[in-house]
């Protein structure tokens, strides 16, 4: 397969999953696109800077949005692999400067992968007064066991918003271990970080999002919904630390259970500031039998009314 | 002729106690039949073992169904049949939009079907479609999507348990005329109610007590019965003492 041709197969991927069609070919769009350790594509315009070096076993990269560019469309990033095996490490260094406002869509497309490493350490540095979306959604086989490893580090700077949002719902999950931890120093920083996971047969999903709210006023809202299937096996460590006068957290947990399938659950909410307040939901189970005997009763099989409910979980 | 649906003798018994006994009663096309009873008289459990939920299955007696037995049916083959059941207190869905959950009930449905059907109980489509079926809506919100659902379902014969519960009065007797509206199609409609003047809107009405239906006739006269004797709700002995059983 030559390099056009892995890159043409990946971003019709992307545009599956939520890529607009013109996201890699228009003038003012904004992308990069990598096959393993090689840059197949790169495209950027004034206002945003895209440093990207090819290093043994992937990439590393250094994106900037300067003071005050506000992107109208979002900046896509297409990091994959075509083959069965190998492994793909990106490091990756995003500054979004003050005032800037930006959504970056991170596609991270395996769709033939058996045994395969994707490592991705991330540092995000949100300025004051900015606005950063990061929507990361994984495709990967359905045979697949990959190592998912995503670690990300992100402070939010004053009056700043930041939403982190992780998919990985289309083929099997393989092993992840995702980890994020979040500052948000600024005053008045908002914090809204979502994980969806669908693990399946013996996958092992382990789900840690930790926010600390250090920002006087800040907020925070982590959201993590899982589903598990056959004898996988899923674990979410969710932590909101209050630590600022005025801060205020909410952490949401639901995990479904169905078949062999385990899940275990460990919010923690910490008030560390006398005048921070955080709450918590978490709840554990299989699906309630009145959601499905509701869904059952216009006329939906017992396994077309748990694809609904679950469909809609991880939407 | 025979009735839309046919319930007969049907006893349910859950964790040891029977909570239905030999209960038997009609729902025909064309009209709004009403069960009323006391909170606890066993109408919802009756609403459950004729859409056939796993845990209301009857020990004894049949159901009939457009004059085919449907006892041993599964919840979706009786939905399939035409028997749709509104819940009480529906499930709800996250991530589900009204738009996508109103399809369920009727995938033909074009955008303006699914717009009257949400008129029809007094939600504004512009304001609702978009919006999802979860722990943001209102349970009277909630419950008014529940019928439209029913209402776009079209289905032979729609159960409604307690639909009065969760919505004011002033919407109440608006809403009656979505039920009026779909038995004048022809459709049977069965209302499972404790209040009575829900139950006076009926064509007829049966009256439950303790898993049992202890008075049939015309809605006035159940009303009638229910207000002078049936507070508070005794047990089917006391009944019996009193000469107000079948």
């Amino acid at each position: 397969m030559t390099a056009q041709e892995q890159m043409a197969a990946l971003i019709e991927i992307a545009e599956r999953t939520g890529a607009a069609h013109e996201a890699f070919r228009s003038d003012d769009a904004i992308y990069v696109v990598v096959h393993g350790n090689e840059i197949l594509g790169a495209h950027q315009v004034p206002g945003v800077r895209i440093e990207a070096t090819e290093t043994d076993d992937g990439i590393d990269a250094a994106i900037t949005v300067e003071r005050g560019v506000v992107l109208p469309k979002p900046v896509n990033l297409c990091f994959g692999h075509l083959g069965k095996e190998g492994r793909q490490v990106i490091q990756s260094h995003i500054v979004i400067e003050d005032g800037a406002k930006a959504v970056f869509m991170a596609h991270c497309i395996f769709p033939n992968a058996t045994l395969f490493l994707h490592a991705m350490e991330g540092t995000i540095e949100i300025g004051s007064g900015a606005s950063f979306a990061y929507r990361e959604v994984h495709v990967h086989s359905r045979e697949g066991r990959i190592e998912v490893r995503p670690v990300s580090k992100v402070r939010v700077g004053p009056g700043s918003l930041y939403e982190g949002d992780f998919t990985l719902v289309e083929g099997r999950v393989g092993d992840l271990n995702l980890d994020f931890d979040v500052e948000a120093w600024g005053a008045k920083s908002r914090v809204e970080v979502t994980s969806k996971v669908y693990g399946k047969y013996d996958d092992t999903c382990k789900v840690r999002d930790v926010v600390r709210l250090t920002g006087e006023g800040s907020s925070a809202l982590v959201k993590a919904r899982v589903v598990l299937s056959d004898a996988s096996r899923g674990l979410f460590l969710g932590m909101i630390d209050g630590a600022a006068s005025g801060a205020r957290g909410h952490l949401d947990c639901t995990e479904i259970v169905q078949g062999r399938a385990q899940a275990e659950a460990s919010p923690v909410v910490k008030a560390s500031h006398p005048e921070a307040e955080v709450t918590h939901e978490a709840a554990i189970g299989r699906i309630a039998d009145d959601k499905i005997a509701g869904l059952m009763a216009k006329g939906l099989s017992e396994d077309e009314s748990v694809d609904v409910i679950v469909s809609g979980l991880l939407r | 002729m025979t009735a839309l649906l046919e319930v007969e003798g049907i006893s349910v018994a859950r964790e040891g106690k029977k909570i239905l006994n030999r209960l038997s009663l009609k729902a025909e096309e064309g009209q709004i039949t009403g069960v009323l009873g006391r909170n606890g008289a066993g109408k919802s459990s009756l609403a459950y073992a004729v859409m056939g939920l796993a845990n209301y299955r009857p020990q004894e007696g049949r159901i009939r169904f457009r004059g085919r037995e449907i006892t041993d049916l599964s919840i979706t083959d009786r939905a399939r049949e035409g028997l749709t059941l509104a819940w009480q207190h529906p499930a709800r869905y996250e991530g589900v939009s009204v738009r996508d959950y109103l399809r369920l009930s009727s995938k033909k449905a074009e955008e303006k079907d699914l717009a009257e059907a949400l008129s029809l109980v007094l939600l504004d489509p512009r304001s609702y479609m978009d919006r999802m079926v979860d722990k943001t809506l209102s349970g009277g919100e909630r419950k008014r999507i529940e019928l439209a659902s029913v209402y776009l379902m079209k289905p032979r014969l729609a159960i409604l348990d307690e639909p009065d519960s969760g919505v004011d009065l002033l919407a109440l007797g608006e809403i009656m005329q979505v039920f009026r509206l779909l038995a004048r199609e022809g459709r049977g409609v069965l209302i499972i109610t404790h209040r009575e003047d829900v139950a006076s809107q009926c064509d007829r009405s049966y009256l439950m007590c303790s898993g049992s239906v202890v008075l049939e006739g015309t809605a006035e006269a159940v009303k009638r019965y229910f207000l002078s004797q049936c507070e508070p709700c005794q047990e089917p002995a006391a009944l019996e003492r009193e000469g107000c059983s079948e």
